[in-house]
């Protein structure tokens, strides 16, 4: 099989994306196939200690581009599933390190011996973003459900499009369902209609995502929390299964939910 | 308190949210910014009101667009000479 690449993006930062691409590429290794995550956000990686490989290090991307290293040098394997893989960036250069040919070039030089590489975009829609985009097959952008995070995945969503690398697909993350109910917070449907974009998946607040991130465990390798579900969810749609959307799930006791404080 | 709070005022941040997104997103993806309308208006009842007596604060200047197309909308309420509204017709 071909290697599908999968950008993942959002404009805005902070909405997690780095989240995102540490637990959709790990379901994707858990399911079996053989991914590899490339970190896109050069001079600020954070997939590393997300994903809890940083003491491994020792060469990365821009390391591999430049010709200081073999491929298999700057790639660590990541032994909690059978054919998981990160690719680390530079982090003391910057996003002018590695341009979108060099991406595309770096992407082709693994395809075929993967079935997914994931990258995870910087923030913003200057040249990093470019850059990780210009090798997608498939576009994920992920949005919280907040006006200023909606309103900056329309800017990208209108930029994958552009670059016709489009329909992109959009992960709705960080979503209170007690918060939705009492509509002080816009739903799944309200972000549909704006957007008018296909969701792929609906990741709820959890704070055993914080907990997850101090461990350097993504929280879809232990546990069944209802963001490790709804990440789990997403890898088996990227795969071709379909999943309809799940109702969602509030989180916390059922005192916090009866006074909506998830 | 907050949920009957919320009961009590009938308030839906989540609705106002997705109304000021409706707006916003349609002027960002025509990039025609908003005070530009504004602008518009001011040029229309300036025309407008050299020619006729209109009722000023009931203009209304609206971006819309559909598929593919978009277009600015003009609503301009004429005024009878002794300064009634004409006619009985309703702004949207
Ligand atoms: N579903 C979630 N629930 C709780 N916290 C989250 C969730 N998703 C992300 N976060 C937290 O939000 C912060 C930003 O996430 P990150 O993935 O680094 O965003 P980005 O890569 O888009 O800048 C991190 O502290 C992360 O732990
Ligand atoms: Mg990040």
């Amino acid at each position: 099989m071909e290697s599908v690449v999968i950008t993942i993006t959002s404009g805005k930062g902070g909405v997690g994306k780095t989240t995102c691409a540490a637990n959709i590429g790990s379901a994707l290794g858990m399911l079996g196939k053989r991914v590899v995550l490339i970190d896109g956000d050069i001079g600020l990686r954070n997939l590393d200690i997300v994903m809890g490989l940083e003491n491994r290090i020792v060469y990365d991307a821009v390391d591999f581009i430049e010709g200081r290293c073999r491929l298999k040098q700057a790639l660590i394997r990541d032994k909690r599933a059978p054919e998981l893989y990160l690719m680390p960036t530079a982090q003391t250069r910057d996003k002018s390190a590695i341009n979108a040919d060099q991406m595309v070039r770096l992407c082709d030089e693994m395809r075929g011996d993967f079935d997914y590489i994931i990258i995870d975009s910087p923030a913003g829609i200057e040249q990093g973003f470019h850059t990780c985009l210009a090798p997608a097959n498939r576009c994920l952008v992920v949005t919280n459900p907040e006006v200023s995070s909606v309103r900056d995945a329309d800017r990208v969503i209108g930029l994958i499009e552009a670059a016709e690398k489009g329909p992109a697909q959009l992960v709705i993350n960080r979503i209170v369902a007690a918060r939705v109910k009492r509509q002080e917070m816009l739903s799944t449907d309200d972000i549909t209609e704006v957007l008018s974009t296909e969701i792929i998946g609906v990741v709820p607040e959890d704070e055993n995502i914080l907990i997850a991130s101090n461990r350097g465990h993504p929280i879809v390798m232990n546990g069944k929390s209802p963001a490790a579900l709804a990440f789990q969810d997403i890898a088996r749609r990227i795969t071709g299964e379909d999943i309809p959307l799940q109702p969602l799930r509030a989180s916390g006791s059922i005192l916090q939910r009866l006074f909506g404080r998830a | 308190m907050n949920i009957l709070k919320q009961l009590l005022s009938g308030s839906n941040t989540a609705h106002t949210a997705k109304q000021r997104l409706r707006f916003v997103l349609i002027h960002d993806r025509a990039e025609i910014p908003p005070g530009l309308l504004e602008l518009i208006k001011d040029d229309v009842i300036a025309a407008i009101s050299a020619r006729v007596p209109i009722d000023r604060d009931g203009v209304v200047v609206q971006f819309e667009q559909q598929n593919s197309e978009s277009r600015v909308l003009v609503d301009v309420p004429l005024l009878a000479l002794n300064g009634e509204r004409k006619g009985a017709k309703r702004r949207p």
